[in-house]
């Protein structure tokens, strides 16, 4: 499998920028310059620390995968669960 | 509770859904039950009996048993503190003096309830009927919910006062600050120096305890919010496990990990106040189909016949890191537990993977707090202040991504009940985000204090539904040691001119704020 070039900086600001208009942000909504006021990130500040999230976590996350002898096993192992302590001990008596 | 049954049970369960079998509706705990709890007749120390400030929870209901101290009382002491010290540590981001005092009249002519008018701190992120609900953040700075949060609701119907809503992390991220990162609450242990970290995102309930400006408080937690400041205070900060107290009425921070518990003066009193607060409510769904609730009150009551011992014998898992950096104090804390009749401290080892399942894996909850405020975003970004950037990183996050860190969870709990606590019964924490992310519970107490004066605390982290046996080694440690009675000294004026000189207090930056957010 050949090995995937990481993103581009540029690249990276393309995707957070298209992110986040997909989702209905307007980035043009904060400051350019620091407001002490609100204390809210300048439009810099967030391109800047989206683009280091981008880069470092989606990535790691989506590199794991549930200990198994082979893919086909490891769709089968540790089903996901919102909620696994509840899980864990439920008795299914709503009463309880 | 036997894990192996717990697992049959849950089989045999999931058939029963499987073929169509219903679940019936629960019904809530009311104040029918609270009423059925009962307060032991516990010592009460001679110096709650000349400051009813000082008492704890237990030991002011005790008093008021006897005649000897009334609800009024009580809360005009606290109100009394609050006019004088609150501006101040800032505890508070709202007083209900006039409707508490009420309350209280109200409870001393007809006392209800196991609390009969007890003052309590709520954290300003749990709905409060007809009183403002900011949860520190622009977004809510008009709200004023119509009901309570069923949590605030139980503690009411068991005869608790809201005496004000306590101080918190802009919408329950890290310490108090200003919806713009400039810092508010300080720690109760150093009134005159803001930049001492007082713990998040329940500062202020934390600190009305510590404080005395409170008989006891509740706070959530979704990245340590409840046990940080509890440690950094000197309080037993109990978080429990998910589904135990319903989050009905708690602004939400991420959905899978919000929980809601005491941060309170003891083991006793912190059992009281979940007591009161656990059990089913129809209108969390999580809440439903669990185990019972033990009796509490039982489990912070400790065994004392012929020296302390614990009620059932219990392994205490010890990782290598546990207070690597404050090794004295590590020794003198094991050497204590260890010499309670029934503990074992047994080494425990974390998995291969421990790192990152609770470290990179943590920032999986970042998109459950992007979708609830999807309409602020859009609406006006401004209002996130200082907060914001977390809520955005959220949307970073796909969803198969998201899902992967769901396997995760499920791998990690079986990493951890058939590793770590197959060895042992409870684990001391490094810290709060690993049982965080699966839901179990922990509790908080303080060991000690460090040379600059600060309380020192530890967490220990049990089994699902097991809030019993953290409450019964905590108990045990506190019957023997009295690091929990200690009090902070009340600023002095010159604290407090020192304090109102200081021309900037900390302020967080934005970054900051994300990289320190529960």
């Amino acid at each position: 499998m050949a090995e995937v070039q990481p993103p581009t900086q540029e690249q990276l600001d393309a995707y957070v920028r298209t992110r986040l208009a997909l989702a209905g942000f307007d980035l043009t909504l904060l400051p350019e310059k620091a407001d002490p006021a609100t204390g809210v990130p300048t439009q810099a500040q967030v391109l800047a620390s989206l683009r280091s999230f981008v880069a470092s976590t989606p990535g790691a996350i989506a590199g794991w995968a549930a200990p198994a002898t082979s893919p086909a096993y490891g769709q089968q192992a540790s089903p996901p669960l919102l909620y696994p302590s509840i899980t864990e001990a439920w008795t299914g008596k709503a009463e309880e | 509770m036997s894990r192996a049954l717990n697992r049959r049970v849950f089989l045999a369960s999931s058939a029963a859904v499987a073929s169509g079998v219903a679940l019936q509706s629960a019904a809530p705990a009311s104040a029918a039950t609270a009423a059925k709890l009962r307060i032991p007749d516990i010592d009460v120390r001679q110096a709650a009996r000349q400051d009813p400030s000082e008492a704890t929870l237990a030991e002011a209901v005790v008093l008021m048993r006897r005649g000897k101290l009334t609800a009024t009382e009580l809360t005009e002491a606290y109100l009394e503190r609050i006019e004088r010290y609150d501006s101040t540590y800032q505890a508070y981001a709202e007083v209900t003096g006039e409707a508490a005092l009420k309350a209280a009249r109200q409870a001393d002519r007809r006392p209800i309830g196991v609390l009969r008018g007890i003052p309590l701190c709520i954290k300003d992120n749990y709905f409060t009927d007809g009183v403002p609900t900011r949860c520190n953040s622009l977004i809510f700075e008009d709200f004023v919910p119509d009901e309570d949060a069923t949590a605030v609701a139980r503690l009411k119907a068991a005869g608790g006062i809201v005496l004000g809503k306590g101080q918190m992390g802009p919408l329950a991220t890290t310490r108090a600050t200003k919806p713009n990162g400039t810092v508010t609450t300080v720690n109760a242990w150093t009134p005159a120096d803001p930049s001492v970290d007082p713990g998040g995102s329940s500062t202020g309930p934390a600190c009305s305890v510590a404080a005395r400006l409170a008989s006891s408080s509740i706070g959530t937690q979704t990245g340590g919010s409840i046990v940080l400041p509890s440690n950094q205070q000197n309080l037993t900060g109990l978080k429990p496990t998910m589904g135990r107290v319903s989050i009905h009425g708690v602004i939400p921070l991420s959905f899978t990990r919000d929980h809601a518990g005491p941060l309170a003066r003891d083991a006793m009193d912190a059992a009281i106040m979940l007591q009161i607060m656990a059990g089913p409510d129809p209108k969390d769904p999580r809440t439903l189909g669990l185990p019972v609730v033990p009796d509490l009150i039982r489990s912070a009551t400790p065994v004392a016949s012929k020296g302390v011992r614990l009620r059932r014998a219990t392994r205490i898992g010890v990782p290598a890191d546990f207070l690597s950096s404050q090794k004295e104090m590590r020794g003198a804390f094991l050497d204590q537990l260890a010499a309670i009749r029934g503990v074992t401290l047994v080494d425990i080892t974390y998995p291969a993977d421990w790192a990152l399942l609770t470290g990179t894996f943590n920032a999986a909850r970042l998109a459950e707090r992007t979708e609830p405020f999807r309409h602020w975003l859009r609406e006006d970004p401004t209002k996130f202040g200082v907060s914001l950037l977390s809520w955005l990183q959220g949307l970073m996050l796909s969803g198969d991504e998201w899902i992967t860190a769901q396997r995760a969870k499920t791998h990690l709990l079986r990493e951890v009940l058939d590793g770590i606590l197959n060895d042992c019964d409870v684990v001391l924490q490094t810290g709060p985000v690993p049982f965080d992310i699966l839901g179990l519970p922990e509790i908080a107490f303080p060991i000690g204090f460090g040379t600059n004066g600060v309380p020192v605390g530890t967490i220990l982290g049990g089994q699902p539904y097991e809030e019993d046996r953290l409450l019964e080694v905590t108990a045990a440690y506190q019957a023997t040691t009295a690091w929990h009675t200690r009090r902070p000294t009340d600023p002095t004026a010159t604290a407090r001119a020192k304090l109102r000189a200081t021309q900037t207090r900390p302020r967080l930056s934005a970054e900051e704020a994300a990289e320190a957010s529960a």
